[in-house]
């Protein structure tokens, strides 16, 4: 807020400037744009370019070896009927429905426990948020791949007790509970931010909670939750975004094909496969954007929602 | 280029409208320099297709082309001995997996950064090829006049030879004699059993071995299984005016089979099939110990046994009857030797490729790794070099000669997404999702759309 205040104050300052202020800001707007000019050439080079390209050859059948073709709406049209893009949307909603709330509940409490002075601090912070820096690595999709196999480590703890247990990433019926597993479990990022969220919360409201009898269940609803609404917002659209791009898990988990039976075929995979797997980028291309549409609708509905739950104190 | 100017034109335009604010004349100077090096940069990412001629004369050749370790040594071996005749021109390996082969190879040649000299395999080659993305090598300084008939002609098509054949294969079942003997069960006679030898031998080694070992691996993860059961029946993968040779029933009685295997745990559960199909070469149940028979290419003898650290066997497939002759098998050419259409320097890459077919020096480098020499005159020449694996590649696709069904039509077009709809199907039915009559309509469907598309 306070970054935004102070540039309003310097552009309403601005419009009284003298002329020789003009020059000096001038110069200041050189170096600036200077500075900015790698930024910028990545801007335009590798986002906002290779984007309108993709834009264009989603109207076209696009097979990577010819020339594309324009084919009108003909992508989206087959979109409506691909039996397999639906079956990839329905897995694509339920880990985000899914993984993302229980995520971040984990993380909440985990940053909860950790906000109540524990000795040794900085170590556990660092602990819980190793997950998150290694979770979306290929290493640890790798590792998860052999802790959940047929003949895995949880199989194997399992066994102690007498329990057979399935193959857990090899079976359709449970493949993509793992995926979301390993998700939830790098909950690192949001409990960092929660934890510096929690932070921020002045203490005299405790106190004074306190005081009036207020039950720690209490403290939480009237006053944790209310005073971290933002912190909490803030997580659920990053996560929510993040979520629906997901790719890399699903993709070495399942070997690259989205299976057993489509059971872990992510939007994002399905857009892979059909883009450099089966040459046909105008389609992928189509999906792309699409996907866009859906994560824009989502936050979109996540802000205007936000009316209605999220606190500012200022 | 097409495909990079147009983010640069982007960038102006974008820049214009930010113009439009009061900033005036800087920001458009400032944004006509961010456009410029943005055509500057996508130029730069461009530059790989550009012929790559260091300052002192020789011409860089890019070869790529999928595989294991020990094809790796091999193959960088016969680079080696290509470059020690060659001083002037110099062959730079790109080489990687199978699986991440094609993405990439679809990638470079979109971007036009493809490398010259490609390995390909028949799935892919008329995908490429009547899309103009092959070199026709017939114009060029290859001789073929050595070549067995039937493994050249696999590289002709409409386009011309786009495709020169590396080796001579056949579909295979492998067997390990020391999981055969753990049991206590002899290995089967392949010159005369049937499917049902195949259940009741497989079924015998899984009951007398230890948990987790069974006696034959699962069919269905690729199609070369799916094309021999078809032949055997009279039908084919594809017909030679490129469409599918068979109907949803066909298949559905292949998985029906399959079914029974696994209801008599002749093969893996259905999590350890899906397992298995993501493992390398080297970590595949029948290298590990955990198979007794296995889908295998013959090429890949050797390899496996390198990684199992012990002898394997060649089989014939089963055939319906008992006699070999009705196995149906066919010589298949491993992977092709191909040029990108848009190779710099076709010259020197048709040297190199006509260098991997018929020298010598190459033969006793690359061996039996991609199957058998179709140069007769090299197969002859290396043979005191084999190995012993290598020895029994060659001796197996000599004994099947005489009993060799006819040539089965190409892939055609769009037969590179086959393997996968096959795999996920078999999946659906191992898992119980679909009944096999279901699968086998739903998977006909899709292959038909795949390669009519």
């Amino acid at each position: 807020m306070s970054a935004i205040s102070e540039l309003s104050s310097i552009s309403r300052r601005k419009g009284k400037a003298t002329a020789e202020e003009k020059k000096a800001n001038g110069r200041d707007n050189k170096a600036a744009y200077i500075f900015l000019l790698p930024w910028l050439v990545g801007l335009v080079a590798i986002t906002i370019g290779p984007m309108l390209m993709s834009l264009y050859l989603s109207f076209t059948d696009y097979n990577l070896l010819q020339p594309p073709e324009w084919t009108g709406l003909d992508n989206f049209t087959r979109m409506l009927s691909d039996a397999r893009l639906h079956n990839s949307l329905r897995v694509t909603f339920t880990y985000v429905f899914v993984g993302v709330p229980l995520q971040l509940a984990v993380a909440l409490l985990i940053a909860l426990v950790l906000d109540k002075g524990l000795r040794g601090l900085p170590f556990y912070r660092s602990v819980f948020y190793l997950p998150s820096l290694l979770g979306g690595s290929v290493a640890v999709a790798i590792l998860w791949k052999q802790i959940f196999g047929t003949t895995g480590l949880v199989n194997q703890v399992l066994a102690m007790f007498g329990i057979q247990g399935p193959g857990w990433i090899s079976d359709p019926s449970t493949a993509l509970g793992s995926i979301i597993l390993l998700h939830v479990w790098t909950f690192g990022a949001p409990m960092i931010i929660f934890l510096a969220g929690l932070r921020q919360i002045p203490v005299m409201y405790y106190e004074a909670a306190k005081v009036d009898g207020a039950s720690t269940l209490q403290q939480f609803r009237r006053i944790t939750m209310p005073m971290l609404s933002p912190i909490i917002f803030f997580n659920l659209v990053l996560q929510i975004i993040g979520s629906f791009q997901s790719f890399t898990q699903a993709f070495i988990v399942s070997g690259g094909n989205g299976g057993p039976s489509d059971s872990t075929m992510f939007f994002t995979l399905y857009l892979y496969q059909k883009g450099f797997g089966q040459f046909d980028m105008g389609y992928a291309s189509a999906m792309a954007w699409f996907l866009l549409v859906i994560i824009g609708v989502f936050t979109a509905i996540n802000f205007i929602a936000s009316k209605y739950w999220v606190f500012y104190d200022d | 280029m097409p495909l990079f100017s147009r983010p640069a034109s982007a960038a102006r335009r974008g820049a214009a409208e930010a113009t439009s604010a009061r900033a005036g004349r800087r920001l458009r100077r400032a944004g006509a320099v961010a456009a410029a090096a943005a055509v500057v940069l996508a130029l730069s990412a461009c530059g790989g297709g550009a012929a790559p001629q260091s300052a002192d004369g020789k011409v860089e050749l890019r070869f790529s082309w999928w595989g294991g370790d020990k094809r790796a040594q091999l193959t960088q071996a016969a680079i080696a001995a290509f470059e020690a005749e060659n001083p002037n021109i110099k062959i730079k390996p790109e080489f990687g997996d199978w699986s991440g082969y094609w993405d990439k190879l679809a990638t470079q040649v979109a971007a036009n950064d493809a490398p010259d000299i490609i390995q390909m395999d028949e799935k892919y080659i008329t995908e490429y090829s009547s899309r103009g993305a092959l070199l026709d090598l017939s114009k060029y300084d290859i001789d073929t006049s050595k070549f067995d008939e039937a493994a050249l002609n696999a590289g002709k098509s409409e386009d011309g030879l786009t495709g020169i054949a590396a080796g001579i294969n056949a579909a295979t079942i492998l067997a390990n004699p020391a999981v055969f003997k753990a049991a206590g069960v002899e290995l089967p006679d392949d010159s005369k059993w049937t499917w049902e030898d195949f259940e009741r031998i497989a079924a015998e080694v899984t009951a007398k071995s230890p948990k987790g070992t069974y006696g034959a691996a699962a069919y269905g993860t690729d199609e070369a299984s799916l094309g021999v059961w078809l032949r055997q029946n009279g039908k084919s993968l594809y017909t030679s005016d490129g469409k599918l040779g068979f109907e949803p029933g066909d298949i559905a009685e292949w998985w029906a089979f399959l079914k029974e295997l696994s209801e008599k745990k002749a093969v893996p559960s259905a999590s350890e099939v899906v397992e298995a199909e993501a493992a390398p070469l080297d970590q595949s149940g029948l290298a590990t110990g955990k198979n007794g028979l296995a889908f295998w290419w013959s090429n890949q003898l050797p390899a496996l046994e390198k990684a199992a650290g012990g002898e394997l066997q060649i089989l014939r497939f089963p055939s319906k009857t008992g006699t070999s002759a009705d196995a149906k098998l066919w010589y298949k050419a491993s992977q092709f030797w191909s040029a990108s259409s848009r190779t710099k320097h076709p010259e020197e890459t048709a040297k190199f490729i006509n260098f991997l077919a018929n020298n010598t020096k190459a033969g006793e480098t690359l061996l039996a790794d991609r199957g058998v020499y179709p140069n007769s005159d090299v197969r002859a020449a290396i043979e005191p070099k084999l190995t012993p694996a290598d020895i029994k590649v060659v001796k197996f696709i000599d004994q099947i000669k005489g009993e060799l069904g006819e040539a089965p039509a190409p892939p055609p077009k769009g037969a590179g997404a086959i393997q996968e709809i096959v795999k996920r199907y078999t999946s659906e039915v191992l898992f119980n999702r679909l009944s096999t009559e279901e699968a086998g309509k739903k998977a006909v469907d899709e292959m038909k759309s795949a390669i009519s598309s």
